[in-house]
């Protein structure tokens, strides 16, 4: 019995094959669309998030009591190299990144601007977070006067490769104090901070410059994919300021935030679409058939068959719908994945947000799953007037109807 | 086999009762009877075979299938009384469309549970009787008027039901298929012991059944 009503629906959903054909590859094209969006408001997000953790703080860092408030020398990690080692014994850390960082004013001869002058181990840096892919111009070497500079800095201080830049800044004994550097990169990090105000020198040179012991830093970043790892270090080191990225970043937790709601917003729009599109379909299609089902119900065929029919129908639409969305979904995602889309065109007003020029989609298999679950029950859902009318028919006037 | 007592119908308009379409019916169908309900148009011949094949309720009175009392009964259990009892041959053969001829024949069946093989025989075993064994695979579309209405009888009779009714089964006939469906309505009744009910106006099913109960305005004149 079940076979024949499963073979009624499946006739009976491809029976007007173009109007079925129209709303499929309505679903289809909203679904596929919608999926590209969610993978690119989340690509944006990961790539940001990404970055950020790769140009400075990794999951975890760790600063001096009271560092990210002052700023001070006097607030910089003491045994920052014994911490260093025993960190890198941890095996749940995968890199460490140890970092010196004063703020002072960089100078050419036309513009100054407020600067973070940050010494870095380039070798650790690359293991850190492959610091050379940040590189935009000029190329990767610090030397004993050479400085890589933030992108949006070195467009304020209006300074190209192989350009002089002083600068001054105060030592750990108060003195002021200055330093001629040569340009000799660029670097875009797309974080906004960085950007527009790093300047990236050796570390041991930033220590004599600032007359500050090597052992000391002011920040030490660590790579990890341990969830509970910033509870140990916490417990392990009271004494020291021990922040998540999140908390360090608590703007991006609200982008996150933000981007599920918009996520959110298209899933809700597209699967009203899909849910409008089915049920139109469906009730036009019974309006059509109402003699045949005037027709099953006077030779014996229950409602409850009737419905079971029905609702197969708009499974059928709505999951061969479904189907080919999820297809032309991941071709989509796919191509956005590796390719990405290339939004130069507005690139000065993303990287100012902090992204970059070229957005490369995230692809989940929740985006299915849920999409999945959504398109089912829409399905579902879509038939609950059409049932009305059939239930609310009476057959005897149906099957008066002239053939 | 079919006891129709003191049955009322009135068809409404909103809260106004707007016809008297059945007046104080009494009648009674025996098992293997061949009788026809006639009678000019808007007499309440379609109205009373609704009411006894169960698709329409009554406003009082009992109609009674083998001592079970069909008229009070809830529209779940009218389908099933309807699924497992009776037959129906409609005026416009009333054919689903995306089934071909065999699975038309065989829907009631299926529907009741009847093992494939048992459907598979009794479909061709109709068919043959029918004549339309050769249009099994056909679809209802590609049939003539004829054809479809025999498909409609056949598959009234397939599942083996205690009685078909058949309203107006010829109206859509010319004579020479009205006279092969009555024939062939004959035989079934004799071969299969299958009690039927016709509502027509139509002279030649007049001439060829056993009985006629004849309504004028809602009663019965003559039975």
């Amino acid at each position: 019995m079940y076979s024949l009503i499963l073979k009624l629906a499946f006739n009976n959903a491809f029976l007007r094959l173009s109007r079925t054909l129209l709303v499929i590859i309505m679903i289809a094209v909203s679904m596929s669309m919608m999926l590209s969006i969610q993978g690119l408001y989340d690509g944006m997000t990961l790539n940001m998030i990404d970055k950020t953790k790769r140009s400075d703080s990794g999951e975890i860092s760790i600063y001096a009591q009271g560092y990210r408030l002052s700023k001070e020398l006097a607030d910089s990690i003491k045994d920052a190299s014994s911490i260093q080692e025993a960190l890198m014994t941890e095996t749940r850390i995968d890199a460490v990144a140890v970092r010196l960082k004063a703020e002072g004013l960089s100078s050419t001869a036309r513009k100054s601007a407020f600067s973070t002058i940050i010494g870095i181990d380039l070798d650790k840096e690359e293991r850190f977070g492959r610091f050379s892919e940040f590189l935009k111009e000029g190329e990767l070497t610090l030397g004993r006067r050479g400085v890589l500079l933030g992108s949006e800095l070195a467009k304020s201080l209006k300074v190209r490769i192989g350009s002089k830049v002083i600068f001054s800044t105060q030592d750990s004994s108060g003195e002021i104090n200055a330093m001629a550097l040569k340009v000799k990169g660029i670097v875009q990090t797309n974080n906004i901070s960085l950007d527009a105000s790093a300047i990236y020198v050796d570390k041991m040179k930033l220590h004599k410059f600032l007359g500050m012991p090597e052992e000391t830093a002011t920040q030490i970043a660590i790579r990890t994919t341990s969830p509970g790892l910033s509870e140990s270090l916490l417990a392990e080191y009271k004494s020291l300021d021990v922040k998540s990225f999140l908390e360090l970043y608590p703007m991006i937790r609200q982008m996150q935030d933000m981007m599920v709601i918009f996520n959110s917003i298209t899933f809700f729009i597209v699967m009203l679409v899909v849910f409008i599109g089915i049920m139109g379909v469906m009730y036009v299609s019974i309006l059509d058939r109402i003699r045949e089902f005037g027709i099953m119900k006077s030779i014996g065929l229950s409602y409850r068959l009737i419905r079971l029919q029905i609702l197969l129908e708009a499974l059928f639409v709505g999951l061969v719908g479904y189907a080919l969305g999820a297809l032309l979904g991941y071709g989509a995602l796919s191509y956005l994945v590796h390719v990405g889309l290339d939004l130069s065109a507005f690139a000065e007003g993303m990287e100012s947000f902090g992204m970059s020029s070229v957005i490369h989609a995230d692809i989940k298999l929740s985006y299915f799953t849920s999409t999945f679950i959504a398109i089912t029950g829409a399905s579902l859902l879509s038939v609950i007037l059409p049932l009305r009318k059939i239930k609310t028919m009476n057959a005897i006037e149906v099957t008066k109807a002239e053939t | 086999m079919i006891r129709i007592e003191n049955v009322e119908k009135y068809f409404y308009r909103g809260e106004d009762r707007e016809l008297h379409a059945l007046k104080n019916i009494d009648l009674t169908i025996e098992k293997g009877e061949y009788s026809l309900l006639t009678g000019p148009s808007g007499c309440g011949k379609t109205t009373l075979l609704n009411a006894i094949g169960a698709l329409d309720t009554i406003d009082s009175g009992k109609i009674y299938l083998e001592d079970r009392e069909i008229g009070s009964l809830s529209e779940d259990e009218r389908t099933t009384i309807r699924l497992n009892e009776m037959g129906f041959v409609f005026q416009a053969y009333n054919l689903i469309p995306v089934l071909n001829v065999e699975e038309n024949i065989g829907f009631i069946m299926k529907l009741r549970g009847f093992d494939e093989e048992e459907i598979k025989k009794r479909v061709k075993e109709v068919a043959t009787i029918l004549e339309i064994d050769t249009k099994l695979s056909s679809l209802p579309s590609t049939l003539s008027g004829g054809q479809q209405q025999r498909v409609a009888v056949a598959r009234a009779v397939a599942a083996k039901p205690k009685i078909i009714l058949a309203d107006e089964p010829t109206a859509n006939l010319d004579s020479k298929n009205s006279k092969a469906l009555m024939d062939m309505m004959r035989s079934l009744n004799e071969k299969e012991d299958i009690s039927i009910v016709f509502a027509s106006h139509d002279e030649y099913v007049l001439e060829n059944v056993d009985r006629i109960i004849r309504l004028n305005d809602g009663k019965i004149i003559e039975s």
